[in-house]
């Protein structure tokens, strides 16, 4: 028999409003985007099932190495506005203690928000854990041997 | 923090659960049905099982909060935590700027990324975020408007 067992939890970050009143709360994971230079910086991403590929704001491209955002690849992604273009890069990301290298998205359809700068998409990242979404319990709950 | 006798009872019986002398898959299946675990088999022939169970009423949400609070976190996970509680501070302060954070404080700021990151240079894995000056959007997706 083969147990699921998950290694790590990470509880919703909830967001209040002036009054104490809490107005959201996310499944936000923190990822290391390690860059060209080797230099790592952490960075708060959604966690979505819905993204097929990690998709960051566009004005991250100097972690990238990048001199602007538009370099990479064109492509075609659908967002809640519909359709936009999007540039593709393959970057090293270390997440819940791996090491993956992995598309991502630039996109200007993201809007700014202070606790994610980015979604964390499906490609090559959900290959590596398992995850479970306990809406009741507030938390996600991640396996890095799936 | 005193756990209700009914709680005791169903943890009890989950714990219980475990063993079990059920010699073939079918009678495995049954066990686990009759004990109300959820339960599936894959196309490979694996038996997948709810490994979690949620028993409500352990301890109140004021107790919660301070049982959470006491997990340990991983140092990305403390700052995360850390803007998160003091984002309408920071949001006061810092909008229109990105912002870098570590051990629990604005290390640096900046109006544009480059200038931050040449401002962090000598950094270990500071945690980077911009705060905007209009008010962010949060009922989409996840959001617990509507729910």
């Amino acid at each position: 028999m083969v147990s699921k067992d998950f290694d790590h939890t990470v509880p919703f970050r909830q967001v209040t409003n002036a009054a104490g009143n809490i107005i959201a709360r996310y499944p936000i994971v923190v990822a290391t985007l390690i860059g060209p230079t080797g230099q790592r910086r952490n960075l708060p991403l959604l966690f979505d099932t819905g993204a097929d590929v990690t998709t960051l704001i566009h004005t991250l491209y100097p972690l990238l190495g990048l001199h602007s955002w538009d370099e990479g690849i064109a492509e075609q992604s659908g967002t809640a506005n519909g359709m936009t273009t999007v540039y593709r890069y393959m970057v090293d990301l270390e997440l819940f203690g791996k090491f993956i290298r992995c598309p991502v998205h630039l996109s200007q359809g993201l809007q700014a928000n202070p606790i994610f700068m980015g979604l964390l998409g499906r490609d090559t990242i959900f290959n590596e854990f398992g995850f479970g979404f306990w809406e009741i319990t507030q938390d996600l709950y991640i396996t890095a041997n799936p | 923090m005193k756990v209700r006798k009914d709680f005791i009872r169903n943890l009890m019986k989950i714990i219980d659960s475990v063993p079990t002398e059920a010699t073939s898959s079918k009678e495995i299946l049954v066990h686990l049905d009759r004990l109300g675990i959820e339960w599936y088999v894959t196309k490979t022939g694996d038996l997948g099982i709810k490994y979690w169970q949620i028993l409500s009423g352990f301890v109140s949400e004021e107790d919660a909060a301070v049982i959470r609070a006491e997990c340990p976190s991983t140092p990305e996970g403390s700052q995360m935590d850390w803007l998160s509680e003091n984002l309408q501070s920071i949001q006061e302060r810092y909008a229109g700027q990105w912002i870098a954070i570590g051990n629990n404080a604005i290390i640096a700021s900046a109006l544009t990324l480059p200038e931050l990151l040449t401002l962090i240079e000598d950094i270990d894995n500071p945690f980077i975020t911009f705060i905007p000056s209009e008010p962010p959007i949060w009922s989409f997706t996840y959001g617990i408007k509507g729910f």
